[in-house]
């Protein structure tokens, strides 16, 4: 039984439960729109003369004979050779992920237990390169890129995707690193370990939460980002948003919008099924400043 | 088995000094406590020996070497944390086990080691638990078994019992000190709770403001006090201290005059301790009225005001008074000590 003090008062919880309902169902509608009028034709999803089209599809029905087409999926995977887009992405993130993480890691533990002063300015221009678009790094890197014959390859964006994220991870890690004791390394230490061994099988395993989360961001500033890998990629090295993005067309080249819906929608798939699983993880990761190690 | 020596150890922080020129030799098998005031620098000394933190000056030597630049793995210390640092990843058994397991130790022996030491601090039901479900004496007793289960050279502990509550505290300490003598390791332990000091030291460091004060056993420390600092701040209560003039083996001061006492000509500040005096009527070295009367069970404790000063004697428990009736403190000329005005030091090796 509650308890006198858990009791909340009806109008209260009437209240808190409508605004629930109200931002869950802002927030999901886009998705399931979407979701819903991938199967349909452009006619009937975009269409000018009844909103209701999009619902029942009857353009869908006259076209495929069923008010459900896997055509805009087939276009994206098979016609236009999507996959290759979502490889590209993937090989991306995984690149991002680790290699940001790694320094990340070594760098936030070694800023978080160095006595000097300078980690505090190295953070500061740390924070203040984050704070700068994405966009002003890209168009300064484009000269050098061409010249150096570098541009339009994955490596290279996953430089710079990396570079951008880098100060957030250092950020984020070295704050995680500071709530666990300096008392820890140093009784690992006198316990026999070197200061790697202590990092090794004392502090990360202390950390691990942490680790997952930033891995997390990271991992979603590659897959979302826009700017870099559209301007530094070539045609047949994109990722799935510069992709997505072409299929919509642009003011040359006529797109397929049923195309770009069904990619939409791949590409969300993923993410949902990411952040269910290391929804553990991900939660103690970001409440590990709440209780001491 | 290990006698250390630390010879002119300082640290220093920019110009702020944490110790001051620290010289003592710890023979092999002691039980040396490190006491003080909080901030005197005791955890920095016993970090400088666990080689956690780097001497300014001076040099640090473990069995007659050198160790300065040697990695706290390469010491052979263990060492008890203030804040117990237990690996909060691991259960209990695998803290205890993993100094075994970082120094190689053959895996075959692991069990029986870390039994052995559990069985010592008696936690033998709370091994599978993570530290997160122990209670703060069982994990202060998980900090003394990671230390004891690989037999190290040297035994450091920095205020091991100030988490515990007032029972377990007795109990614990108790352990620590049948452990100490029965592992026979050289043994430095930090407190600023006198009484802990003074029933585990062998020898006890007395430190002030980074700089040692008196190094001494327990009733050296208690019955010879080598300054003022030290005097005020043994005992309980600590010693009555009186600045006043003697003048032809006479110390006088407001409502005191003491006789015979062997001192030259001056200002001096004289000290004796309130189990010393006795409270009668009259005919004592002190006469004022009693500002305070304190019950303490065994005796009753009388206070007078002397200068700006609280001055305490201990009479028979039977003792019975009203604030400001006038009573009459005797000192024994032997039982008083007497210090330099100026420096603090003592004068003369002997009360008296
Ligand atoms: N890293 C540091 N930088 C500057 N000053 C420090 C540092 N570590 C300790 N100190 C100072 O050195 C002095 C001694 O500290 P220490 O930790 O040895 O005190 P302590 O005797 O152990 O006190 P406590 O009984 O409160 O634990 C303190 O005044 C402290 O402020
Ligand atoms: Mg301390």
């Amino acid at each position: 039984m509650a308890s006198k003090a858990q009791r909340v008062p009806l109008g209260l919880r009437l209240t808190t439960s409508l605004f629930i309902i109200v931002w869950l169902i802002l927030a999901a509608f886009p998705f399931f729109w979407t979701l819903w009028g991938s199967f349909k034709v452009e006619l009937d999803f975009f269409s000018i003369a009844d909103w209701t089209n999009a619902l029942f599809g009857p353009r869908t029905q006259e076209t495929y004979g069923s008010p459900f087409t896997g055509a805009g999926y087939y276009g994206a995977w098979v016609q236009e050779d999507f996959w290759r887009a979502a490889i590209n992405t993937f090989i991306v993130c995984f690149f991002v992920v680790c290699t940001s993480l790694t320094i990340g890691t070594l760098g936030g533990y070694a800023l978080s237990r160095s006595g000097f002063r300078y980690t505090f300015w190295l953070l500061i221009i740390a924070l203040i390169f984050r704070a700068m678009p994405p966009i002003t790094l890209v168009a300064g890197y484009m000269l050098p890129f061409f010249e150096w014959n570098v541009w339009g390859i994955l490596p290279t964006t996953i430089i710079v995707l990396v570079a951008i994220n880098q100060p957030f991870t250092l950020w984020m890690l070295h704050s995680f690193f500071q709530n666990i004791p300096k008392e820890l390394d140093e009784s690992a230490k006198v316990d026999g370990c070197t200061q790697f061994q202590a990092f090794r099988h004392v502090i990360v395993p202390v950390m691990w939460p942490g680790v997952i989360t930033t891995g997390l961001f990271s991992f979603l500033l590659a897959y979302n980002d826009f700017a870099v890998t559209s301007m530094l990629l070539s045609e047949s090295n994109r990722t799935m948003i510069p992709e997505i993005a072409a299929f919509l067309g642009t003011t040359y080249t006529e797109g397929n919008v049923m195309f770009a819906v069904a990619a939409v929608v791949s590409a969300t798939a993923p993410l949902f099924i990411l952040v269910m699983f290391f929804q553990r993880q991900i939660v103690s990761g970001l409440t590990a400043g709440a209780v001491k190690g | 088995m290990a006698e250390i020596v630390l010879s002119g150890v300082s640290k220093r922080w920019g110009s702020f000094v944490g110790v001051d020129k620290f010289d003592l030799t710890i023979p092999d098998r002691e039980f040396l406590v490190l006491l003080g005031p909080s901030g005197c620098g005791k955890t920095t000394t016993m970090r400088m020996i666990a080689g956690l933190e780097d001497p300014t000056e001076g040099d640090i030597l473990i069995d007659g070497k050198v160790v300065n630049n040697l990695e706290p793995k390469d010491r052979d210390v263990a060492m008890v944390f203030q804040s117990y640092a237990l690996y909060p990843n691991m259960n209990v058994y695998e803290n205890i086990r993993f100094p075994l397991k970082v120094r190689g130790a053959d895996p075959a022996t692991h069990k029986d080691k870390v039994m052995r030491a559990s069985a010592m601090v008696e936690l033998d039901d709370f091994l599978d638990r993570k530290p997160a479900e122990l209670s703060g004496g069982q994990r202060q007793r998980v900090a003394l078994a990671r230390a004891i289960v690989r037999e190290p050279n040297v035994f450091l502990m920095d205020e091991p019992l100030s988490n515990l509550d007032a029972k377990l505290r007795v109990s614990t300490r108790a352990q620590i000190k049948n452990l100490s003598h029965e592992l026979a390791v050289t043994t430095i332990y930090v407190t600023h709770d006198q009484i802990e000091a003074m029933t585990l030291a062998d020898r006890v460091v007395v430190m002030e403001k980074g700089v040692v004060q008196q190094v001494g056993s327990p009733t050296e420390i208690y019955n010879y006090p080598a300054n003022t600092f030290v005097a005020g701040f043994i005992g309980n209560p600590a010693m009555n201290l009186l600045d006043g003039m003697i003048s032809g083996g006479v110390f006088t001061a407001a409502k005191t005059e003491i006789t015979g006492l062997q001192a030259p000509d001056g200002p001096v500040t004289l000290g004796f301790r309130a189990e010393d005096a006795e409270v009668t009527d009259q005919g004592g070295q002190i006469t004022a009225p009693i500002y305070t009367l304190e019950l303490l069970g065994d005796a009753t404790m009388v206070s007078v005001r002397i200068g700006g000063v609280l001055v305490s004697a201990k009479a028979d428990k039977s003792f019975r008074a009203e604030i400001d009736d006038m009573v009459s403190i005797r000192i024994p000329h032997d039982h008083c000590h007497l210090f330099d005005a100026t420096t603090g030091l003592r004068i003369g090796d002997k009360p008296g």
